[in-house]
């Protein structure tokens, strides 16, 4: 509210101030409401982790009695996490990291229009957002390329990701062409000019594509449940599902399996929201 | 050869296919894994094709199509998983982009914690459909849980998730909205914040208040992110189906026509012929072709209110 309408609001007199407080008042009674219903799971998660299973049982809602850790060491340990999070973390990275390189180097011609056909192979881009699942033939081919149950296989199913390429492609257009004639003039090779100058301005777009990227693989559990079959190359996602087959009723180990999931995704979530949010409404908001 | 347009600038002759080069790693990857897989899913569909390596694959013509569409008990339960897709997506894209609607305007008010409420509700997209499907298991505990004790604070019990199908499924499109309605909320914060305020002013100055603002001012100005948000959510909700594989499983009278494709594809739905790929992969087809009226006529109804307030 700027300084304008205020004032003019105290020259109204009384009832719209009133009705602006209404509103407020209103608006943070839905908002509570709301708030209770995501907090609470978040909140229960952590109650439950605290608990004994004989406590569970008894109260599943009641305040744990006492901190006991022991939950986190027996799901540490049973669920095999350090393992799980290793491989997470793995195909995460890597794949993340060959897509993100790759796609610049076909976003970037394709923002300035470098080569004949690369507005047709930008609205192949598009369309893949609306083709039939590719599950099916997706397997066919991992399956003979020998690829299944391997950790190459699950990485390459996660090297491409058409929406990150249209963001770095809109966001490329922004960049002056004027820097690609001084380069040129200075007698910029072509991937030193990629490289050293237009790296370094697509920095946000790069950061925005690199999380939602990250995202989907981290929280992946269809492609893992698919392709991997050996315990070992598990990834997190894919470790908790088994656990909860096996340990189904042990809710407080559970729970606190699933807690030390939240708090680096939580953690991360803090400092990466602003990417995220950017990337999710680029685009999207103009006309 | 001119492989080049002339604007490219570093190099002329064999120098000039560097940039052609390092674009095929990236453009291979989406052929192989992507596209080409997209489009070989119509191929496969008139094939007998199981996932097993080795085994031949066979054409069968439209035998899986009229197994799907017309055959016995089967096809069925088949269309039912097809009505069920329409009634799934027909009221979380409802609900969800009602309340993101509603959740951006309030928080588009200068409030005091607005920035916490905003992260809070988009708190679940970060978590993945794991965390969401595992923290609401807990939540719907139908002894002791949380909503079940609220529920029998009004008399009423439920097994929820292990219930009747109906109730199951009632759940999955809470916990679908629940979990996604923190992006359409952040679309529509996004939109109404390119709305100049001197716009609000103006109609202000006419005398315009509370809903007559939202009506005249808001609704029409926020056209491209009502559009981005009704596409998003009509094919986005024809296409899910992840909370149930981790709240309900492959139960019968819930099942939706991605899990159905998932299920049959690969080994989940039982029977002894599982890994049946060509059927799942005609499944897709049909799955393709609601997804692609529906987009239609979702588009339409984005194009005729584009030319109503865009003109």
């Amino acid at each position: 509210m700027t300084t304008e309408t205020q004032t003019k609001d105290l020259l109204s007199g009384g009832t719209q101030t009133t009705t602006r407080r209404r509103a407020a008042i209103a608006s943070y009674v839905l908002l509570a409401v709301f708030a209770v219903v995501y907090i609470v799971p978040s909140l229960l998660v952590i109650n439950t982790s605290l608990k004994t299973l004989p406590e569970f049982f008894k109260d599943p809602i009641g305040l744990a009695s006492s901190l006991n850790f022991d939950n986190f060491a027996n799901a540490w340990n049973l669920a095999n996490f350090p393992r799980y999070l290793l491989n997470t973390a793995f195909y995460t990275a890597v794949a993340t990291g060959i897509f993100v390189l790759s796609s610049i180097f076909v976003a970037f011609p394709i923002a300035r229009g470098y080569f004949k056909g690369s507005n047709v192979l930008l609205t192949l881009y598009v369309i893949a957002l609306f083709l039939p699942p590719a599950l099916i033939p997706q397997f066919q081919l991992i399956l003979n390329l020998g690829l299944f149950n391997t950790r190459p296989g699950y990485i390459l199913l996660f090297l491409v990701n058409p929406i990150g390429m249209i963001i770095l492609v809109n966001y490329m257009k922004s960049i002056p062409r004027s820097l690609d004639e001084a380069a040129a003039v200075d007698g910029a090779g072509y991937f030193r000019f990629v490289w050293k100058i237009i790296l370094p301005l697509i920095r946000p777009a790069i950061a925005t594509v690199t999380v939602l990227h990250a995202i989907g693989i981290w929280n992946e559990i269809v492609m893992p449940t698919i392709y991997l079959t050996s315990a070992d190359k598990y990834p997190i996602t894919r470790g908790l599902i088994v656990f909860e087959g096996v340990y189904g009723s042990d809710w407080p180990g559970l729970a606190a399996a699933v807690l030390m999931l939240i708090i680096p995704m939580a953690a991360l979530f803090m400092f990466m929201q602003r990417y995220i949010i950017s990337g999710l409404t680029a685009g999207s908001v103009k006309g | 050869m001119q492989v080049m347009k002339k604007g490219y600038l570093f190099g002329t002759g064999r120098r000039a296919a560097l940039p052609l080069l390092l674009l095929v790693p990236g453009v291979f990857f989406y052929l192989l894994i992507a596209f080409g897989p997209s489009l070989a899913t119509a191929f496969y569909a008139f094939t007998d094709a199981t996932g097993i390596k080795g085994l031949p694959i066979n054409w069968v013509g439209f035998e899986n199509f009229r197994e799907f569409l017309l055959r016995g008990a089967a096809s069925r339960d088949n269309l039912a998983a097809l009505q069920r897709t329409l009634v799934f997506a027909f009221f979380v894209t409802t609900i969800q982009f009602s309340l993101g609607l509603l959740l951006a305007v309030v928080l588009n008010q200068k409030l005091r914690g607005r920035f916490f409420f905003r992260t809070l509700f988009f708190m679940p997209v970060f978590l993945g459909v794991v965390i969401q499907g595992l923290m609401w298991k807990l939540m719907l505990l139908p002894r002791g849980g949380p909503v079940s004790e609220v529920f029998s604070l009004f008399g009423a019990q439920s097994e929820f998730l292990g219930g009747p199908p109906t109730q199951a499924f009632i759940w999955v499109i809470i916990v679908q909205v629940w979990a996604n309605v923190g992006i359409t909320m952040v679309i529509f914060l996004a939109g109404m914040q390119t709305i100049p305020s001197d716009l609000y002013e103006a109609a202000r100055i006419d005398g315009a208040r509370g809903w007559q603002l939202f009506r005249n001012v808001t609704w029409p100005l926020l056209t491209p992110a009502i559009n981005t948000n009704f596409l998003l959510n009509v094919i986005g909700s024809l296409q899910a189906w992840q909370l149930f594989l981790v709240l309900t499983g492959y139960k019968p009278g819930t099942q939706v026509l991605g899990y159905l494709i998932f299920a049959e594809g690969f080994g989940q739905a039982g029977g002894a012929s599982s890994f049946r790929q060509g059927f799942a992969a005609a499944a897709s087809i049909v799955l393709f072709i609601l997804v692609l009226i529906l987009g239609m006529v979702a588009n339409y109804i984005v194009a005729r209110r584009e030319k109503k307030y865009m003109a």
